[in-house]
């Protein structure tokens, strides 16, 4: 166990001091949020006054630094119970403004919040993104009530959301998680989240906080570590997840490094834990599921395909250092290709992505730049399933996601063979995959 | 008369042999010694290649990243090879160096003396030489991704002139060391460099302003033109 303190404002100090301990924590990391915080504040506030009265609430706001009166709206935000039936107005909802330490970004955040979490002794956690425009009181009960009624450890967020929203999510993280660790988790890296108080300290004691996992690789982390802990995992539908619409697509070339970083990276910690998996399963999903209306989302196909056009055309050298002769080959058949005949089918995106983790495990390039060097590939992908999914219902599209998560659990084996392995990791591998066989009907 | 003959035509030829005579010995130690330091430097070389192969030094490299590092650069040989070259080239330039000097002959000396005064410069220039190379194509390969990803269509110009830049600074560096031309070098220099700049100033200025204009529009409102009718969310 790790006694190493993170290091607090005295101010939080002071407070902690105060408070002493609490059954519940809500972490919301923020910068620049002054526009939604104040929303996502009330409805936590709401949210823990009708479903967890009687019980000691904090809540957390690690701030990086915000120019717009972020923390401000924070301390001084009231929500009004009596318009909502709620009959609670007696306990009192502690709010702890910090700033945090580390590399600017959102996992940092997550330390000070998983920091103050260990250090008042609570028994269930919640982070929440602070420019969710769409959630309710309900998502308090939604994350908090399976961590202390029903013996879960880790509640991973479940929403309704547009077909061509969370591209990452639906061509990188959800197949490649599920396909690795066999429990289909929908949104590994949805942000909002549930959690025990030893599972925060168990993130604490990872020596993680400077690389990408303190940036938005923190998520994807935080399920992975979660799944390959042993720790018990469920889902709960959040209905629409509506963010402040101020992601930057600029940044995409970032974001990616960083996701994909921290999947190949856990990649190389849980290598024992993944390489037997041969299957997947689902994961109990809480919650009265139902249909939204989803904002619209416009795509520029063409821009993504020109871009992939320019990496094929200025990037094969790179790419033939990382990915097989075979993939490059298939690539290359792209050249030029009309626009409406387009595609990277689900098998080359599972071998591009398998090589990929391979060649970062190999160390054949700089991490950096085999990660940016994986954005015109991705793009390429994303255009190619909008074009499949075109005038297909989300539901429907759903689908086309479900049919790409099998096609990277039946190509696994191609990557558990190239993955280099000790003889007794190999017979442990080959005893659990004879058994999976066994097992099948 | 056969005196003054004798005297006069083969006192000459008489002191030349005293003096090759004289001289000899030197001469033989000298290629003695070049020899035995050419066998040396052979037999070194491969002996501490063999060594660090069998003591498993390019596995450690592996390891530890070294030999990626070495691949990313160009550099396709072993590590216990390239050490084992170094070997050899020492030893090969101070038993040159060291053979010289059994000559015995003052302006030799003096040479072979300028010669191990210079190995030091040389070593330097050559790490220079070595890091210049590697850096460029490191940068290189991060400015063409980085390009691409931009999309900016002569990402690979952008690529090449970022690796011959760093490369041309490293050069002018090394050869500063060296004592080469140092006036010359640094002027070169500092003309290509600022021709560089200028023409990339101009060519971005004169025919790529959209393109200037996309890339400020891009870092100060956060997007461009080809990108303002998506909202595409990826996480």
């Amino acid at each position: 166990m790790s006694n190493n303190l993170i290091p607090l404002t005295a101010e939080t100090e002071d407070l902690l001091e105060a408070v002493r301990s609490a059954d519940i924590l809500v972490g919301i990391p923020s910068f620049n949020n002054a526009g939604t915080v104040g929303h996502v504040v009330r409805a936590v506030g709401a949210g823990l006054a009708k479903y967890f009265h009687g019980h000691r609430a904090v809540l957390v706001n690690a701030d990086g630094g915000s120019t717009d009166d972020t923390p401000t709206i924070v301390a001084h935000t009231m929500v009004d119970l009596e318009p909502l039936f709620i009959s609670d107005r007696q306990s009192t909802l502690h709010r702890i403004i910090t700033p945090y330490h580390g590399i600017p970004g959102k996992g940092s955040a997550f330390r000070t919040i998983f920091e103050i979490a260990r250090r008042l002794k609570v028994k269930a956690c919640a982070v929440v993104d602070s420019d969710v425009r769409s959630i309710t009181p309900e998502w308090m009960e939604l994350l908090l009530h399976p961590i202390l009624k029903e013996g879960y450890d880790y509640v991973a967020p479940y929403y309704r959301r547009h077909k061509y929203d969370g591209t990452i999510t639906n061509s990188i993280a959800y197949p490649l998680t599920r396909a690795l660790y066999g429990q289909e988790v929908r949104q590994p890296i949805g942000g909002d989240f549930g959690f025990t108080g030893e599972l925060a300290q168990h993130y604490l004691e990872k020596h993680v906080w400077e690389s990408d996992v303190a940036r938005f690789g923190i998520d994807i982390w935080m399920t992975t570590e979660a799944i390959a802990s042993g720790a018990k995992v469920c889902q709960s539908f959040l209905g629409a997840k509506i963010h402040d619409p101020k992601d930057p697509a600029a940044d995409l070339s970032s974001m990616l490094r960083q996701v994909v970083g921290a999947l190949f990276a856990l990649m190389e910690t849980h290598a024992p834990t993944w390489l037997p998996v041969t299957d997947s399963r689902k994961v109990p999903l809480f919650g009265f599921q139902y249909e939204v209306g989803v904002e619209p989302v416009n795509v520029n196909v063409e821009r993504m395909v020109d871009l992939f056009q320019l990496g094929l055309t200025d990037l094969p050298d790179i790419w033939a250092r990382m990915l097989s002769e075979d993939a490059l080959d298939q690539l290359s058949s792209l050249r030029n290709v009309p626009l409406r005949d387009f595609r990277i089918p689900d098998s080359l995106w599972a071998q591009i992505i398998y090589d990929a983790a391979l060649a970062h495990h190999r160390n054949v390039l700089p991490q950096e730049h085999l990660l940016k060097a994986l954005t015109p590939l991705y793009l390429g992908k994303t255009a190619s399933f909008v074009l499949d999914s075109q005038g297909l219902t989300s539901a429907e599209a759903e689908q086309l996601i479900e049919t790409l998560c099998r096609t990277f659990e039946k190509q696994k084996e191609y990557l558990v063979a190239r993955w280099p392995q000790s003889h007794d990791s190999r017979e442990v591998i080959g005893a659990a995959r004879a058994k999976s066989e066994r097992s099948e009907p | 008369m056969t005196t003054t003959w004798e005297h006069t035509l083969l006192g000459p030829v008489t002191a030349l042999g005293e003096r090759v005579f004289a001289i000899l010995p030197n001469v033989l130690a000298m290629m003695i010694l070049l020899l035995v330091g050419l066998g040396a430097a052979w037999g070194m070389g491969h002996l501490m290649e063999r060594l660090l192969r069998v003591i498993g030094l390019d596995r450690l490299c592996d390891r530890i990243g070294i030999a990626a590092a070495l691949l990313r650069g160009g550099i396709k040989a072993d590590p216990s090879y390239i050490i084992g070259r170094i070997a050899y080239w020492l030893i090969v330039i101070f038993s040159t160096t060291a053979s010289l000097g059994a000559l015995d002959v003052a302006p030799i000396n003096e040479a072979a003396h300028s010669l191990l005064s210079y190995i030091p410069h040389l070593v330097t220039a050559a790490v220079i030489g070595i890091i210049g190379y590697l850096v460029s194509n490191f940068v290189s390969q991060a400015v063409l991704i980085a390009a691409v990803n931009a999309g900016l269509p002569p990402a690979r110009w952008i690529a090449a002139g970022t690796r011959w830049g760093i490369q041309l600074l490293a050069v002018a560096m090394a050869f500063e060391q060296l004592g080469i031309a140092q006036h010359i070098v640094v002027v070169g220099f500092g003309i290509t460099w600022g021709g560089l700049v200028l023409a990339a100033a101009l060519a971005l200025g004169l025919g790529g302003k959209d393109l200037a204009k996309d890339f400020l529009e891009r870092r100060l409102a956060g997007h461009s033109r080809s990108q303002i009718n998506e909202d595409l969310r990826h996480l």
